[in-house]
């Protein structure tokens, strides 16, 4: 039972401002997800919580007590690195008490916490092995295991699956799933992975240049983002952005897009540059949607369940993501209630 | 192509057997044997004709029976008919060609039809060619110290160039000199001193290093880079013009003659090159590692001992290697500092010993020997400390 809130956080190296005013609260065990483009802060934002970077301008409280400055042992919260960070000199059992040890806990206390972590991950057959002996995926377990018996208020993961190859990932991914249904623990989990994002979280944090771009759950970051960034981050292929110049918006309610006029209700545009995003997904070969345009086709992927066109349109680069049973036909088709308008500045505009 | 590669196998495996058995046989005439000449063209040909009928043969005989033929070939033709050789020649000839056969057995047709073959054979035999002029160049040296000093005075000046080892006088003849330099020239004192010293100087060293460079591989402090790259500094100056200073200031603190003296010149001169050794080692360690360590709630002092050192072991025990075999030969400060008997180290006690005419040249070499020896020792002990790779498995794959 534990949350933490940010408020006001700056952090800089030198010149370069990397976390500009963040501002969070995290509700009680949620598993937050921070994603985002590599350089974005948010590996920083997590050594910022565990103590390993200093928090410039603002304060950082777990459970409304400030840890700005507390020792990063003082904090309660154990980190899962990128690259495992196994003491390489000592076995498994070692790893995963050294910290007990260094609390000077008792051995048998020790032992109950070690043993009921490697059950939870299925690794008690490895104890006795040095980290060299463990595969990838089984090293990442260890690494876990040592953040759980540290019984920590906030686990900290920092992009623990990516050095591991894509099966492993996935398999990886249902077990970090797991883990938070069975120990319910505030967890924070730092990646740039979206599917990762998408599967595991229960809210996202979209950070782009220390900035946060959106809060949200999976499905209202899917389905309502906030923005072009936000909206382009999530979805593969991700979302068309169609420029729609100024002559396009024929009135507050009409908007003229790929040949089509779409007349829209409960906003009113105005007559400026605007964008509109359709995602691949909602494009159809069908009668049944109400607009439709003839693009000339580049490139076809057949993905086997699905194919992804590559298309061209009044020069806008488009593609579709359609099911591989679909015949092409010359023409796409898509309904009003799918598309995203945003303003010039990328912004979401909504009624 | 194949018969080329043929031709070169043979040429350059015999050429090597030739140096094998030239070595052998200045070796042999250590021990008295006379020989007028190496038989080159003989030795050669011989050569050219086992590995010739090794690369035609391949496989196809069994190894020993190659190895008796071969070997009976050669030792009949070379060590009986030509030269008539006592038999412990002939049997190092024949250990000789054992090892030869052992090496050039892989060579068979098929091998040697490959494109690439002749590199193989060139650079196989270059290696050997390097290992066995280098290992005797090394030990001859070695080989002389140790016979000289197994010597009876008598022996030394009637056949000054006899280098031959003469086992029929008893244990207690054999190892005369090294009693009397024991006994009479008080060498277990020296060896004492000398091993306080270079002990001495390892344990300091490695106490100031240690933190040291792990400031300098970790921390951020003012001026970090300058200290780092000025650490070497100290080597711009030649140690002779260091002793004259520090003679005058040694004879006021009243430091000479004493082993505190020497500890702290030796540890001074060993330091730098500890802490630049160790800092480009420590930067290696994965810094994840000891983020880890923090978070298990590890002091700076706790990471040093628990994480560093121990993942260290390999360059911390390099370094310890060289302070110490630095410090157990360093002559010119224990030349300049020490002038009474009582505090020598053992190079400065030889030092001693060869400025006195009247000590035989045998007690000189039993000295060099025990000089040499511990050095040697630790050296083979240490080496499997040195194999690096221990941080396999902390990061990544």
């Amino acid at each position: 039972m534990s949350n933490i809130k940010f408020s006001n956080v700056h952090k800089s190296f030198g010149q370069n401002k990397i976390i500009n005013n963040f501002n969070l609260e995290g509700k009680e065990d949620e598993f937050l997800v921070l994603v985002g483009p590599s350089g974005c802060g948010k590996s920083t934002l997590l050594r910022m919580i565990a103590g390993l970077e200093k928090i410039d301008q603002g304060e950082i409280q777990i459970n409304n007590k400030i840890i700005n400055e507390l020792h990063p042992s003082k904090r309660e919260t154990a980190m899962v690195f990128q690259s495992y960070a196994l003491y390489p000199h000592m076995n498994v059992y070692e790893n995963m008490s050294f910290g007990l040890e260094i609390e000077k806990q008792s051995k048998e206390e020790i032992q109950k916490k070690v043993l009921r972590a490697s059950k939870i991950l299925k690794i008690e057959k490895l104890l006795e092995r040095r980290p060299k002996q463990l595969s990838g995926g089984q090293r990442q377990r260890v690494a876990i295991g040592r953040a759980i018996t540290r019984n920590p208020k906030i686990f900290l993961f920092d992009e623990p699956l990516s050095n591991l190859d894509a099966a492993l990932r996935a398999e990886m991914r249902v077990e970090i799933s797991k883990l938070h249904q069975q120990i319910k623990t505030n967890m924070i989990y730092v990646t740039h992975d979206q599917v990762e994002a998408m599967t595991l979280a229960d809210r996202i944090v979209i950070l782009n240049q220390g900035n946060i771009e959106q809060v949200g759950t999976p499905e209202e970051i899917y389905s309502d983002p906030a923005n072009i960034f936000v909206a382009q981050f999530i979805g593969t292929p991700k979302m068309n952005i169609i420029e729609i110049a100024e002559e396009h918006i024929k009135s507050e309610k009409i908007i003229q897009v790929l040949g089509n006029e779409l007349n829209i209700e409960d906003i009113k545009l105005k007559k400026r540059k605007h964008f509109i995003g359709i995602r691949p997904e909602h494009f159809k070969i069908s009668n049944e949607t109400k607009f439709k345009f003839t693009p000339e086709i580049d490139i076809i992927e057949n993905l086997g369940n699905e194919k992804i066109v590559y298309m061209k349109k009044d020069n806008h680069q488009l593609s579709a993501k359609i099911p591989s049973g679909t015949k092409i036909e010359n023409f796409f088709g898509f309904d009003l209630k799918s598309i995203f308008i945003f303003d010039e500045n990328g912004k979401r505009v909504k009624g | 192509m194949k018969t080329k590669n043929i031709i070169i196998f043979s040429i350059i495996s015999s050429l090597f057997l030739v140096s094998l058995i030239s070595i052998w046989k200045i070796l042999a005439t250590l021990q008295g044997i006379k020989l007028d000449n190496l038989n080159f063209q003989v030795i050669f040909l011989l050569g050219f004709f086992i590995s010739s009928a090794q690369a035609i043969i391949g496989n196809k005989l069994n190894f020993i029976f190659k190895l008796i033929i071969f070997s009976i070939i050669f030792i009949f033709i070379d060590g009986y008919l030509i030269q008539h050789m006592p038999i412990w020649y002939n049997i190092g000839v024949f250990l000789i060609l054992y090892f030869f056969i052992n090496k050039i057995k892989k060579f068979n047709k098929k091998i040697l039809e490959e494109e690439y073959s002749t590199q193989i054979i060139i650079f196989d035999f270059l290696t050997l060619f390097g290992i066995v002029l280098f290992s005797f160049v090394i030990l001859f040296p070695f080989y002389m110290m140790v016979v000289t000093s197994f010597k009876t005075q008598i022996a030394l000046l009637v056949n000054p160039l006899d280098f031959s080892i003469n086992f029929a006088q008893g244990f207690k003849d054999l190892f005369k000199s090294y009693f009397v330099i024991f006994k009479s020239y008080k060498f277990g004192k020296y060896i004492l001193t000398s091993t306080i010293v270079s002990l001495g100087t390892v344990f300091i060293t490695l106490i100031f290093a240690i933190p040291a460079a792990y400031a300098i591989a970790r921390l951020n402090f003012f001026g970090k880079t300058f200290l780092s790259t000025s650490i070497l500094i100290i080597y711009m100056f030649p140690a002779i013009v260091l002793v004259i200073p520090l003679y005058t200031v040694f004879s006021q603190l009243g430091l000479r003659n004493s082993i505190e003296g020497l500890l702290i010149v030796y540890t001074a001169t060993t330091l730098p090159v500890a802490i630049y050794m160790l800092q480009g080692y420590f930067k290696s360690i994965p810094k994840e590692l000891e983020e880890a360590a923090i978070l298990d709630k590890l002091s700076w002092f706790g990471i040093i001992t628990k994480i560093i050192i121990p993942l260290s072991i390999p360059a911390i025990s390099s370094v310890a290697l060289y302070v110490f075999m630095i410090a157990w030969n360093e002559f010119l400060f224990s030349l300049m500092f020490l002038d009474n008997p009582n505090s020598f180290t053992l190079s400065r006690a030889i030092q001693y010993l060869s400025g006195d005419a009247e000590t035989p040249r045998q007690y000189l070499m039993a000295g060099s020997v025990i000089v040499t020896l511990p050095v040697l020792f630790i050296f083979v002990y240490f080496e499997k400390y040195l194999v690096s790779g221990l941080t396999a498995g902390s990061v990544k794959g």
